[in-house]
């Protein structure tokens, strides 16, 4: 089975949905931090965990912090949120405010991270789940650090063959602006599962001419 | 396990956890409720029981919670609500004092059914245990940051600004919390020297020395500020804090003191070069003087030499012409005398020339216009400098007149067209050019306006050591017997004897120019006729000459002559002589005396006689011109040493 290629279509079937759900999560960040909060998914590809962990190192920024957490359902596996981890600290004082000090902006941080990224990771997967109307369970956040060969697990033995979904983030935040990427990492029948599915989707679509979704 | 919550094992257990438990159906209503929340809440479980979450805390509806908990039904997911990023439930201690919580929602199931689990935990104690205890550890810190003068700025890796102290308004201009988040670089100029010291140092190689920079004020000017770095790290994060001190004032007033002994410096450069300046005019005007005293010695000491040389060559001349009248025609004698007399002349025009340096020959003043006599004498001029030099003379008809003696202006310009001559001996050019000079002073002369002629050759030039020498009488670069080395002498005594000046430019191998200024006429001048009618010579009359003389070989040359010419001749040797003859003895025609005698001179005793004897004409004889220029034009005068011929022509002029 060809787990690397997305088609064209399929692509953007999931860049739809990944957009749907980045809003809904920017919807609710809104709510929480009082101003607009724009989120976008440019694009998305399936990748090796090699490759993904290249993707993020992205001009050789190798210090890099992940909010994770992990589902289960139709499809298993790992959702990573990941930023630069010098972007991480101006995401947060993006969302905690100006007016919290340095040290309290770093004491914030993990706790601030892993709701923002709790927020993020949750709308895009209950997005997913609700289109494809599918049940998943997920796990509460976790705060990783590292660079992309620890985020991936490039060295571990363990699932081999383990695919990425990748997505690239922007956030933009009381005029900052952060670029991160949503990583989901499945194991190979997950990725299967996850093409029928959007196939599915795509021809629940096909059928409908007038466009419904969801 | 929840329909297992009496159980009596768990049941007590949901009791006793020391967090708030809260389980919720599909419906929003509360199925679950233990004691921590009882006691929190101040609401048992009884009263709470099948009530909707939302009536129980109505502040949780505006919350994310009501989000959170549909998600954890309808899609699975488990979410995470924090005390710093949300305002959740109204929960307070026992004291009233706020509980800080976080809440916790998780999807759980059944078999029957799907629940929703809230845990709320209570970090009051822990949030506000940390916050003490960096308030604690920050008390001191902040004390001294807050107060610093300096801006304080505290940059993460990527350099965004992420603390600043107070003092960043009155230093930078900006507010507290408008550098926060900002590039670092906002404040600096483009290529400043603090990004590579970033870039250098880290927490492990710290930086001793302040970073100079030029920082940006809010307002977009700039200034000098030193920078000093400290790196720390904390939660395995880098950061720099940098203290910016404003030293635009200190540079500034380094500036002006650099500048003020820069100046200090350069007015003693000048003051130094002034006096190195005045020195060497000094010195210059010491050998100027020195110089000048050198040729005035000379010229009294060639005066004396020449006007007693004159006298002989008076008598010597005198006695030849009387001699060739009285020997037979003879022409060996006669060739003799004629060589004898042709000798004698050319020594009375060497003493002339001795005479014209000493200032010291008489100047026949008249009105001369250079736009006549030059080309008048072109031809003698071509004669003198020979086929291989061309003459170009430049005079503007604007060219005023001069008031000098025509002839020895004349013998000016031959001497230099002859020194011009000597330097060019492969043939050349000679320029004659003259202009108006209206400004003396330029050139040290004390009255204008003058009229300027520069003589200018293409020759070999002078060297510097001949140019300082050229003036001297005698001094000559002409091999020996070529040249007498009185030319320039002549020229130089002689425009100072007319009021003038004479200088000389020369270079070797460039040719020379000399100038000479001579006085314009005054306004109203009038040109002399230059055609004078020739009188014709009248009939002799014998005459009762009283001739007054000290030197008793001059007198009695000029006795010779006069008896020669056919008059009778009275001797005086002095003033006081004459004026006793003039008194005693018979009426005399004409009284002719020398000038320069000791006690009375000639002129003193022609006035004496011109007291008594109004009509008694006088002829003055001289060798130079000690006569007092207002007054000479009284007598009739003769250049010593004269031929019979000349004194024939004073009397004829006196008597008539």
């Amino acid at each position: 089975m060809d787990t690397g290629e997305l088609t064209d279509l399929e692509q953007d079937a999931l860049a739809e949905i990944a957009n749907m759900g980045v809003s809904r999560a920017a919807s609710n960040l809104r709510q929480m931090v009082g101003e607009q909060v724009f989120l976008s998914v440019p694009s998305v590809k399936i990748v090796t965990r090699e490759a993904a962990s290249r993707l993020v190192e992205r001009e050789n920024v190798t210090k890099l912090v992940a909010v994770q957490q992990s589902f289960e359902g139709p499809f298993a596996g790992r959702a990573l949120l990941i930023f630069p981890e010098a972007q991480s600290l101006e995401l947060v004082r993006s969302i905690v405010g100006d007016q919290h000090s340095l040290e309290d902006v770093i004491d914030l941080e993990q706790e601030a991270l892993a709701e923002t990224g709790n927020i993020i990771l949750n709308g895009c997967l209950a997005t997913i789940a609700n289109v494809l109307h599918r049940t998943m369970r997920m796990s509460l956040p976790s705060i990783v650090r590292g660079d992309g060969a620890s985020l991936f697990e490039v060295q571990g033995t363990a699932s081999g063959g383990q695919f990425v979904l990748f997505l690239f983030i922007d956030f933009n935040i009381k005029k900052r602006d952060i670029h991160g990427f949503i990583a989901l990492l499945m194991d190979l029948p997950s990725i299967a599962a996850l093409k029928t599915i959007v196939n599915d989707f795509i021809s629940a679509i096909e059928r409908q001419p007038s466009g419904h979704v969801g | 396990m929840l329909d297992n919550v009496s159980d009596l094992v768990f049941g007590p257990v949901f009791d006793t956890v020391d967090i708030g438990l809260v389980v919720i159906d599909a419906d929003g209503r509360v199925v679950g409720w233990n004691d921590w929340m009882g006691r929190i809440a101040r609401r048992p479980a009884k009263q709470v029981i099948g009530t909707s979450f939302y009536e129980i805390f109505p502040e949780a509806a505006g919350t994310r919670l009501p989000g959170v908990i549909e998600d954890s039904f309808k899609v699975g997911s488990s979410s995470i609500l924090t005390h710093t990023l949300n305002a959740l439930l109204p929960l307070q201690g026992e004291g009233g004092e706020p509980i800080l919580h976080n809440i916790v929602v998780r999807p759980v199931s059944s078999v029957h059914t799907n629940y929703c689990l809230l845990q709320i935990t209570d970090v009051t104690v822990a949030v506000t245990r940390e916050r003490v205890l960096r308030e604690r550890q920050n008390a001191r810190y902040h004390a001294i940051v807050d107060s610093a003068p300096d801006a304080i700025i505290t940059i993460d890796n990527d350099r965004n600004i992420q603390w600043v102290n107070g003092a960043v308004d009155h230093v930078l201009g900006y507010g507290h919390s408008e550098l926060l988040g900002q590039k670092l670089d906002i404040l600096l100029q483009p290529d400043n020297p603090l990004l590579p010291a970033l870039a250098e140092s880290s927490v492990d190689q710290k930086t001793d020395s302040a970073v100079s920079v030029v920082g940006r004020y809010k307002n977009g000017k700039f200034g000098h500020f030193d920078i000093s770095l400290g790196h720390w790290r904390a939660d395995q994060r880098d950061f720099v804090t940098t203290i910016w001190r404003d030293v635009t004032e200190r540079v500034a007033a380094d500036a002006a003191l650099r500048d003020a002994r820069d100046a200090l410096q350069r007015t003693n450069d000048e003051l130094e070069s002034r006096v190195d300046e005045r020195t060497r005019e000094r010195e210059i005007a010491l050998r100027q003087l020195h110089e000048s005293q050198k040729m005035e010695s000379i010229g009294q000491l060639t005066g004396g030499v020449a006007h007693d040389f004159n006298n002989l060559l008076a008598v010597i001349l005198g006695s030849l012409s009387l001699l060739k009248k009285t020997v037979p025609e003879e022409p060996r004698i006669s060739r003799l005398l004629d060589r004898a007399i042709q000798g004698a002349e050319r020594g009375a025009t060497l003493t002339s020339r001795l005479l014209a340096f000493a200032r010291r020959q008489e100047l026949q003043v008249e009105f001369v216009a250079l736009q006549r006599l030059i080309p008048e004498m072109l031809d003698f001029l071509r004669h003198s400098v020979g086929p291989n030099i061309v003459i170009h003379v430049e005079i503007s008809p604007e060219v005023c007149a001069i008031e000098v003696d025509a002839n020895q202006l004349e013998l000016a310009l031959i001497n230099l067209a002859v020194n011009a001559r000597d330097a060019m001996p492969q043939g050349g050019s000679l320029t004659i050019a003259c202009h108006n000079e209206e400004n003396g002073k330029r050139i040290g002369l004390p009255r204008d306006p003058f009229v300027c002629i520069t003589v200018t050759d293409t020759g070999e030039g002078m060297s510097e050591a001949t140019l300082a020498r050229a003036q001297e009488p005698f001094f000559t670069t002409k091999g020996v017997g070529k040249g007498t080395g009185l030319g320039l002498s002549m020229v130089h005594g002689f425009t100072a004897q007319s009021g003038g000046a004479m200088r000389i430019r020369s270079q070797s191998g460039e040719g020379t120019s000399v100038t000479i200024w001579l006085p314009r006429a005054k306004e109203g001048s009038k040109a002399a006729d230059a055609d004078i009618l020739l009188t014709p010579p009248k009939e002799v009359r014998s005459l009762r000459v009283l001739l007054v003389d000290d030197d008793i070989l001059v007198s009695m040359g000029a006795a010779d002559m006069l008896l020669d010419l056919g008059h009778s001749v009275t001797e005086a040797q002095s003033g006081p002589h004459a004026l006793k003859l003039l008194e005693i003895d018979a009426p005399f025609d004409i009284v002719v005396t020398d000038y320069a005698m000791p006690g009375m001179n000639g002129f003193e005793l022609a006035q004496k006689i011109r007291q008594r004897n109004p009509k008694l004409p006088i002829i003055l004889a001289t060798g130079y011109a000690e006569l007092p220029a207002d007054r000479s034009i009284e007598f009739v005068h003769l250049s010593k040493p004269y031929t019979s011929k000349d004194l024939a022509g004073a009397l004829e002029k006196a008597v008539n």
